[in-house]
């Protein structure tokens, strides 16, 4: 399956760009999610071999060998590894656990795969519906929270942060230019919103499906153009496929076999696991999908600006929608001379650490108790970890974050406390 | 059918937006023709030909100058003559301040910052090393034993006179290996510089100038970054930590950069702000300010509250420079004497820092990572 090849190739990319030395290895400390403290990472042998395995078991999913247990395997493995550290935290990583969790409960290695090849006995050329219906639905709610989340004032009105954003490319050959024109930033912005509020409807009707996924090949390789973001639009195009019909999908697996070997005929056979399993997939599916709606309304029950409190803004599917820059300088206050010291934030921060906690109260705290950890061990007595912070969100001036006299290591991520402390916007 | 119906009144809609806005796109081509991207070609030429290889210019002239002046005191060894190495000295500083932010391409590769001026410098290194004549200078232990601030200790020296100072070149047991260790401090300086020039002129300008683009590696971001950095040594290693920033507020005039030559710490300061703020501009040596981040600013209509960032940041530079004029030199001693003086100065560089590292960077939107990223 295309998913398990382009889950190779984005775990090849990983380990190529060093980014496994440099998420994983080279930080002094991780910033956790909440709840999910005791994740810690492997060291540098195991994290290599973490990633070895992600490797082998994306490639058998996508040959189809042993494929629910690759599945799980892929699923825990890449969850785990996400889990280490929210520094790293991208709403297109969040997708690939969510997908990499349904496609075990799919039949996908029941045809036109090695276990099949294998086992004849698994046969089954037609899965039922609801199986598909999880990963359409999936991607469904991706979009439409995407599309939903777009329509603020920032993107509709004042057309940030793309206005921003795009102009940066001026320089690309016969588009540069353009790129610059106001209007252009408006005209992404409206595109964008409609498209991701218009497409997941469009994907259900089979007779649009042909333009509809035109739309979604320009729009994907748009987004891949200006911005970097990875491999997110190469998966997001090749798993929309599964809105197309069958017979897509037959003249695909078709092609593909021609070159490897003759053409075959199968019976029809559908695929019916036993009503027990269905029961139990559906309470699953059910809970999952639950959850799936209700996760991105969370903010609703924090108060302020979401962009800028950032209280709710995770597993959301929020993607590009705001250029947000800060600069936190920590301090350790003595309470017994009064005497202060200005952290170098370099110095237990990788680069990427330290730009994402200056704009997120949460890894603020984190940092702030490594801090007074580090710094009782210098000897000193429960010291004072405050900071002051200066952040800019989509082109309005940087201004004070949080309050700087807080005490940033006694406070608490429950998801239960407003941060009171951060200022308003 | 109603949803289907829908569904296809939302599909005629959006083709409809798509073809208006192609059509727009054609008269808009009509209608302003002129272009409305900034001239980023232009700017990176400005920088190079205008500012950073002059600047590096200078400072091999300044740097060469040293290095005869060095020549001719450890023949002649007279008072006069150590007068004028000392001035050299300082003149070499002084325009080092104008080339240290240009830490990337030739300059990365000889690891300028480090390799010329890591201060507090360290006495019993280079002591050691003087005594045994045996030394690697290229080893990361002799990082805080050679450059200028070694330099700052061997001609100006720890409590001596003149004329003990000269002892220590002459008639000293170690008199030869003190000489061959400034030697071999200013021989490293020469051929780092004069590589880094070479470079620049054969091909590197080239390449600055050719990479227009905003991501990370590009000469955009490379400067950006670069100068932050600069911001971020003029706040803590030039005022801030000898100010106590990092230990509790107890000061630490030792830390000083010029330590010995004690009298050039602020004006050290002040030629690396007027170096950021040239930077900032686009301004060369001669003062002719030319195209600019400052100019990329304005053209970007980047805003700072009611007024323009660029007007928040010339405002902020003034603020800086007014303060920084009212600590008296030495350093080491306004640190202790007048510490809300040195202390105010050093919260505008703060204000300052913000400014150029969060909302600059942000309004040119200047990619500062490799990793992928989702927009957030």
């Amino acid at each position: 399956m295309a998913f398990g090849f382009l889950m190779l190739a984005s775990i090849l990319r990983f380990m190529a760009k060093g980014w496994v030395y440099n998420m994983y290895i080279k930080p002094k400390l991780f910033f956790p999610y909440y709840g999910f403290e005791w994740v810690k990472p492997l060291g540098e042998t195991g994290m290599y071999v973490v990633f070895i395995v992600l490797a082998i078991s994306a490639f058998c999913i996508a040959v189809g060998f042993l494929y629910r247990y690759s599945a799980i395997v892929f699923f825990l493995g890449f969850t785990y590894v996400e889990l280490l550290d929210k520094t790293n935290y991208l709403n297109h990583y969040y997708f690939i656990s969510i997908m990499s969790f349904l496609i075990i409960f799919l039949p996908a290695h029941r045809y036109f795969s090695i276990d099949y090849s294998l086992n004849k006995k698994i046969a089954a050329t037609y899965a039922p519906n609801y199986f598909i219906l999880t990963i359409k639905f999936q991607v469904f709610i991706v979009y439409f929270f995407a599309g939903i989340a777009k329509v603020n004032p920032d993107w509709l009105l004042h057309a940030q942060p793309l206005k921003i954003w795009l102009p940066a490319h001026s320089e690309m050959p016969l588009i540069g230019n353009l790129l610059t024109k106001e209007w252009i930033a408006y005209f992404f912005s409206w595109f964008g919103c409609v498209y991701d509020l218009v497409i997941p409807f469009l994907l259900f009707v089979p007779r649009f499906i042909k333009p509809t996924y035109f739309f979604v090949i320009v729009f994907h390789l748009a987004t891949s153009l200006f911005f970097n973001i990875g491999m997110f639009p190469y998966i997001m195009i090749s798993l929309t496929t599964i809105f197309f019909t069958e017979s897509f999908h037959l003249w695909i697996i078709n092609a593909i076999r021609s070159i490897i070997k003759g053409n075959a005929t199968e019976d029809a056979v559908i695929y019916a696991p036993q009503i027990k399993t269905v029961k139990l997939f559906s309470i699953l599916f059910t809970i999952h999908f639950v959850i799936q709606l209700l996760l991105p309304l969370r903010y609703i029950l924090y108060p302020g600006n979401l962009y800028w409190t950032e209280q709710g803004y995770r597993f959301s599917w929020r993607v590009m929608l705001m250029e947000k820059a800060g600069t936190a300088f920590f301090y350790v206050h003595d309470r017994t001379t009064g005497g202060e010291i200005e952290v170098d934030n370099k110095k237990y921060l990788t680069y990427m650490q330290e730009k994402m906690m200056a704009t997120q109260p949460d890894m603020m705290i984190d940092y702030a108790k490594f801090l007074k950890a580090e710094f009782i061990k210098q000897g000193f007595k429960d010291p004072i970890i405050r900071a002051q912070s200066y952040v800019t969100l989509n082109g309005n001036g940087s201004r004070e974050f949080i309050d700087p006299q807080v005490d940033l290591s006694v406070q608490s991520n429950s998801f239960l406390q407003n941060k009171n402390w951060i200022k308003k916007y | 059918m109603n949803l289907k119906g829908n569904i296809f009144i939302l599909g005629v809609i959006i083709t409809t937006l798509f073809f208006i806005a192609c059509d727009k796109k054609k008269k808009d081509k009509k209608d302003d023709n002129e272009d409305t991207s900034f001239d980023k070609p232009a700017m990176l030429a400005n920088y190079s030909e205008n500012i950073i290889v002059p600047n590096f210019q200078s400072f091999k002239i300044a740097l060469d100058s040293l290095v005869n002046a060095y020549t001719v005191f450890i023949q002649t060894k007279t008072v006069a003559d150590l007068t004028v190495l000392r001035q050299k000295y300082i003149r070499a500083t002084i325009k080092f301040q104008h080339i240290s932010t240009f830490e990337f391409g030739p300059s990365e590769s000889e690891i300028v910052r480090s390799n010329f001026n890591t201060y507090p410098t360290n006495t019993l290194t280079i002591n050691s090393n003087i005594n045994s004549g045996s030394y690697d200078l290229g080893t990361v232990s002799n990082l805080d034993a050679k450059g200028f601030p070694a330099l700052d200790y061997l001609l100006f020296g720890k409590n001596e006179t003149d004329a003990s100072l000269i002892a220590l070149f002459d008639t000293d047991a170690k008199a030869a290996n003190r000489i061959a260790y400034a030697n071999a401090c200013l021989s490293e300086m020469q051929t780092k510089t004069n590589s880094i020039l070479t470079n620049w002129n054969s091909n590197y300008k080239n390449t600055f100038t050719s990479s227009t683009g905003s991501q990370i590696g590009s000469s955009l971001g490379l400067l950006v970054n670069q100068l932050n950095f600069e911001v971020d040594l003029l706040k803590n290693a030039k005022i801030g930590i000898p100010l106590g920033k990092k230990s509790l507020g107890a000061t630490l005039p030792e830390k000083c950069e010029a330590y010995y030559a004690n009298n050039i710490s602020v004006k050290l300061a002040k030629e690396c702000l007027l170096n950021i703020e040239d930077v900032y501009l686009g301004r060369s040596a001669n003062g002719a300010n030319g195209m600019g981040l400052d100019d990329y600013l304005e053209h970007l209509k980047a805003t700072h509250g009611a007024e323009s960032l660029n007007a928040a940041i010339n405002n902020q530079f003034a603020i800086t420079k007014t303060k920084l004029d009212l600590v008296a030199e030495p350093l080491s001693t306004s640190v202790n004497s007048a510490t809300s003086t040195v202390d105010a100065a050093y919260l505008e560089m703060v204000k300052l820092l913000v400014l150029l590292k969060t909302d600059m960077p942000s309004a040119l939107g200047i990619v500062i990572t490799y990793q992928d990223g989702d927009g957030d």
